[in-house]
């Protein structure tokens, strides 16, 4: 039998669905963009999606919501994945209890988490006030200049987990020799640090980075369930507002040419940060 | 500096690790206590400053209001069917897409390869409209099946990746003595090949399965009527423009963790190394 023949038998149903549920949408989109509403060519569905100052705004708040969650999520990760990756007892218990924030529901953790930053009866306020960090309770929610922040944290709280799994595997996976030869050669903590965990783990890290940026351009559950893009836009990110274009104000070519731009640009980053890893990566 | 197995550690390497794990247990653990403790707090405690840490009076009142006043229970059955529904539609189609790729060559290999990456890559938010109007075209609007075949499109690429490493983990020498004695593709597939792959099964059953049961985005855009609502929606129900049903919402809370947290702690394992498989190993 002609192989080239079975094996795309083999893939042709999982290739079927993913064109007609995404490669369908992604010209279907396109076409939508590039169109009014009685099907005749126009420009004026980008016109009219990069016009509102919302755009803008959503845009950069986005980039900071992305950006600041990354760099946590990295650093508490990899901190958390070197204390996994000691030798003590109830090592287990603690790498298991690491994992929940990463596995319950997202709109569980929002909802939580909007509760305990209650303006008047969360926990947070009670302990920060009762314990004298701060005078009076805070709008953690409400307030324009705490809502980003707050949001930043709880997303490092749900996927930081994700960051130190994943480490922790190659952490694990670096050959107990490299260090005993550091050692031999009399290094110190932060030599191997430098010279051995960092180079070891950089394959590891590369991937995360690149599915947390991936993630992050996608996260819209906590932020929509939580804030819904306020208090005046302040939390307000492109996905958001496409949905909001869409299902909110049913327009849906707007809401497509804002579509497009919007993997347009998220390819370029993607394309980017795949370049400066490759670059980077000859250079050692 | 890791694991030296056998070597004696100091006092304050355990003091350090002692603390570190602690602020990571409360860090990762404080808000399900505070939700079960929510949960069963009565109203008038739910909105008392300063706030108390046990209830006086635990009650299971906002559990009742869940599951008899609420839509919670038609929304956890229709959760049920569509989780379980899309999750063995991407299993299957994994498993031969899977098996396509990695025990055969053909023209265009590559090309298909890379649309399922592409897949995994796309930020829904980008075709949430016409995914909007190809459902409605096909008259899948509020059905299940809506639902279920758009969910398949979020969880099978990275089925498909974690499947096939785990096929080409697998010598092809086994195959090839079956297919001598005269078994079919097929045969080898089911009889040989699947079960040395269990453990990537499972992976990609609880992959797809949670990943399903927590979605929210799709759900909220697909699903408008309350015959197939799933969870997700159920639990932002409880809020209205105004006020927040927070002891019912924190209960329901409770009852939508509950099956995705226990299929985690029984297949952590598994699930942990076929994720962290592919990539440590590249």
């Amino acid at each position: 039998m002609n192989r080239t023949y079975v094996g795309l038998l083999f893939i042709l149903p999982a290739m079927a669905v993913l064109a007609m549920l995404i490669a369908f949408p992604i010209v279907y989109t396109i076409y939508l963009s590039a169109v009014d509403a009685n099907g005749v060519l126009t420009s004026k569905n980008f016109v009219n999606a990069l016009r509102p100052p919302a755009t803008a705004r959503a845009f950069i708040n986005l980039v900071v919501f992305v950006g600041g969650s990354i760099v946590f999520q990295v650093v508490f990760g990899t901190l958390t994945a070197i204390l996994l990756n000691q030798n003590f007892p109830g090592r287990t218990i603690v790498r298991s209890v690491t994992l929940i924030p990463w596995v319950v529901p997202g709109i569980v953790a929002a909802t939580t988490w909007a509760w305990m930053f209650h303006t008047e009866f969360g926990i947070i306020n009670y302990m920060l006030t009762d314990s004298g960090v701060i005078s009076a309770p805070i709008g953690w929610l409400t307030n324009k200049d705490t809502v980003m922040p707050v949001l930043i944290a709880i997303n490092v709280w749900k996927l930081f987990p994700f960051v130190a799994i994943m480490v922790l595997a190659g952490l694990q996976a670096i050959p107990a020799e490299l260090y005993e030869a550091a050692k031999i050669d009399g290094a110190h903590f932060w030599e191997e640090v430098l010279h051995i965990t960092l180079p070891q783990v950089r394959p590891v890290l590369v991937t995360v980075t690149l599915l947390l940026v991936i993630w992050g351009l996608n996260s819209i559950t906590l932020i929509y369930s939580i804030t819904g893009g306020g208090p005046a836009n302040r939390t307000l990110i492109t996905p958001i507002q496409i949905f909001r274009l869409a299902f909110e104000s049913f327009q849906f070519n707007t809401a497509a040419a804002l579509s497009v731009l919007f993997v347009g640009v998220a390819a370029v980053v993607v394309a980017i940060y795949m370049w400066v890893i490759q670059k980077t990566g000859e250079a050692r | 500096m890791s694991t030296q197995a056998g070597m004696k550690q100091s006092k304050s390497f355990y003091l350090v690790v002692a603390i570190a794990s602690a602020i990571i247990i409360f860090i990762t653990l404080f808000p399900f206590v505070w939700m079960a403790l929510s949960s069963v707090k009565q109203l008038g405690e739910l909105y008392t400053v300063p706030p108390h840490w046990i209830p006086d009076h635990p009650t299971m009142q906002n559990f009742v209001k869940v599951f008899t006043e609420s839509n919670i229970p038609r929304y956890f059955l229709n959760s049920v069917v569509i989780s379980v529904g899309s999750t063995a539609l991407a299993l299957m189609l994994a498993i031969f897409a899977s098996y396509g790729f990695a025990r055969f060559n053909f023209t265009g290999k590559k090309f298909f390869q890379s649309f399922v990456l592409v897949g995994q890559l796309l930020p829904t938010a980008a075709i949430i409209v016409p995914l909007f109007i190809t459902l409605r075209v096909l008259g899948l609007m509020n059905t299940y099946w809506g639902l279920i075949l758009v969910y398949t499109i979020i969880t099978l690429p990275l089925s498909v990746y974690m499947l096939t490493s785990y096929f080409q983990a697998i010598p092809v020498e086994l195959e090839e003595a079956a297919v001598i004695d005269g078994a079919s593709r097929l045969g080898v597939l089911f009889r040989i090949t699947l079960p040395l792959s269990l453990p990537g099964i499972v992976a990609v059953l609880v992959y797809a399965f949670v990943t399903t049961w927590n979605e929210f985005i799709f759900a909220l855009c697909f699903a408008t009527d309350s015959s197939v609502k799933t969870l997700p929606i159920g639990l932002v129900e409880f809020s209205t423009e105004f006020t927040t049903d927070w002891g019912a919402v924190m209960a329901a809370s409770m009852v939508m963790t509950l099956p995705v947290a226990l299929l985690f702690v029984a297949f952590q394992r598994l699930f942990v190394g076929g994720l962290t498989s592919g990539a440590t190993k590249g």
